[in-house]
């Protein structure tokens, strides 16, 4: 296993990942620099409204979409020059190699949910809000982000190592992706919808957010996330074990 | 223990409902270099899918080094090196990075990297990225990788594609030397026959998913053998007439032929038509190239 993370690691490290990594903080950071107001000058900073500002963009759009991106990177290199059937005529499980895939695209998820939380920290800090940070406000809602991505990554990771084209899981992914502003009115389907779940999850609660998906209870969003994750991850399991390759 | 060093018995593959592969005994003995040869479609690639566990059988098993594949992979597959089809690298990566992907796999010392890269002569471009390679670069690479892990058995499918006359040479010598200096033993596929021809100890044919022929490639030469054709004035009156002096001669209607026959018989032949007052027009001899014999084998649908 330790090998294969290894391995994975080298074909990685020299790929185009790492520009894609600082899109989304970067743009949710324009928009935290010149979008948020003090209530009065030289009031505290808003840590909350700044946030939800953010994680509009960042949540909404970028992070389901940099998701699908990372899990048809990973498999991007495998499908192009041949990789998968290399790999796998090497002493290796399918299992382990899906499992690593599938550890690479989470540890990207990650990755782009702590720069996103940095560059929040930053310009707060600069606007004068070092004093109050709400530690556990912006922890939670960047570590539930990253947790209602398993859904998605397993079922983007799944379509990506059936499809051996690299635009085709992507473009899925957008198609489902765009209607996020309007499923997430919905408290019926919201919760439902992989795409939307990054979304739910990190939009802080009690900030003019309460309508439509927003108003759900953590809870129920956390069990349909695992429940799902489960789900969509044993299926893309169950069909890369059995794939001809 | 028996002696084969990879065996399938009743090896099969249906897809689509059509059998790709049918009942497939293969046997690769240690030291073999063996040709696995048939015309495009006859199934070498999904067989060779099948030996290294990426496509599953539908019937049948395969064992390597005495070993069940389905329950030991891991094990067999440490010691089997592969080529399928063409070759596979990250175009992104240089050829030492490439090789350091799956050396990782493989736990071997690192040094190993470098020897490979000397042994198809890639040590020069051996830090630039791959997707700048030349087809046959990337081949040898492709061969590089398969003999990374020190294997026991080298499995190649098609590997001189896409090379020039250059490359074919230098990649047929390496395989030729790998069973005398590593004891590796070779299982090459090809749909030339002139090529494994010149390398192989022991061919099997296959053509619509059946084994067809499988023998040393010596067996397979003495199908080959030359005949002499005469053509005389009168051949049917000729012919019966040699007949009646015990001679051992052919007619089929159209041409006057004798099997393989020492220069002795050949002589008495000529002089007994000679003697009867035939023309004798030509006395030549007729070589069928195991080139002829793999088109008739094949049910001459071979493309060759």
């Amino acid at each position: 296993m330790l090998a294969l993370i290894r391995s994975e690691w080298l074909k990685i490290r020299r790929s185009v990942i790492w520009l894609l990594l600082l899109v989304s903080p970067g743009l949710a950071g324009l928009i935290g620099l010149f979008g948020v107001r003090e209530e009065q000058p030289g009031g505290p900073f808003p840590w909350l409204i700044a946030l939800a500002l953010m994680t509009a963009l960042h949540a909404m759009l970028f992070l389901p979409l940099l998701t699908g991106v990372y899990a048809a990177l990973v498999c991007r290199y495998e499908h192009a020059g041949g990789g998968w059937k290399q790999l796998l005529s090497l002493p290796v499980t399918r299992t382990r190699v899906y499992i690593v895939k599938f550890l690479f695209v989470m540890g990207l998820v990650a990755l782009t949910q702590l720069l996103f939380l940095a560059v929040l920290l930053l310009i707060g800090t600069a606007k004068g809000g070092g004093g109050a940070i709400p530690w556990s406000e912006l922890l939670g809602s960047v570590g539930r982000g990253w947790l209602a991505c398993l859904p998605l990554a397993a079922l983007q990771l799944a379509v990506s190592t059936a499809w051996s084209s690299f635009a085709a899981p992507l473009a899925v992914n957008v198609v489902f992706t765009i209607p996020n502003m309007l499923v997430a009115n919905s408290a019926d389907y919201a919760p439902y919808y992989p795409w939307v779940q990054p979304l739910l999850a990190m939009m802080p609660h009690q900030n003019g957010y309460d309508f439509g998906a927003f108003t759900l209870p953590s809870l129920t969003l956390l069990s349909v996330v695992m429940g799902s994750f489960v789900v969509f991850f044993l299926g893309g399991w169950a069909y890369f074990a059995r794939k001809a390759v | 223990m028996n002696e084969w060093i990879l065996e399938t018995n009743g090896l099969s593959k249906q897809l689509g409902g059509r059998a790709v592969v049918n009942q497939l005994n293969l046997q690769v003995k240690q030291g073999d270099i063996y040709g696995f040869l048939g015309p495009n479609g006859a199934g070498k690639t999904t067989t060779i899918r099948m030996l290294l566990g990426l496509a599953k059988p539908s019937v049948g098993s395969i064992r390597i080094f005495g070993k069940d594949l389905r329950k030991e992979r891991l094990s067999i597959l440490r010691k089997v090196g592969s080529l399928v089809e063409y070759p596979s690298y990250y175009g992104h990566l240089n050829a030492i990075d490439n090789l350091e992907t799956v050396r990782r796999l493989l736990d071997v010392p690192r040094s190993r990297i470098s020897e490979v890269l000397e042994i198809v002569r890639l040590t020069k471009d051996a830090k630039r990225a791959v997707k700048g390679y030349s087809l046959g670069m990337k081949q040898r690479l492709g061969i590089a990788t398969a003999l990374l892990g020190q294997p026991d058995l080298l499995i190649l499918d098609e590997p001189t594609n896409g090379l020039d006359p250059a490359g074919i040479q230098e990649i047929r010598e390496l395989i030729k030397s790998m069973p005398r200096e590593h004891g590796v033993t070779i299982l090459i596929s090809s749909h030339l026959l002139a090529e494994i021809e010149q390398m192989a100890t022991r061919v099997g044919i296959i053509t619509k998913g059946q084994m067809i022929f499988q023998d040393s490639i010596e067996a397979l030469r003495r199908q080959a053998k030359p005949t002499i054709r005469i053509s005389v004035s009168r051949p049917e009156e000729a012919w019966r007439m040699l007949l009646a002096k015990g001679l051992p001669v052919d007619w089929d209607q159209t041409r006057l032929t004798v099997g393989e026959v020492s220069d002795r018989t050949v002589a008495s032949i000529v002089a007994a038509l000679v003697q009867q007052d035939h023309d004798v027009y030509r006395v030549e001899e007729e070589r069928v190239s195991l080139e002829d014999i793999f088109l008739e084998i094949t049910g001459g649908e071979g493309s060759l």
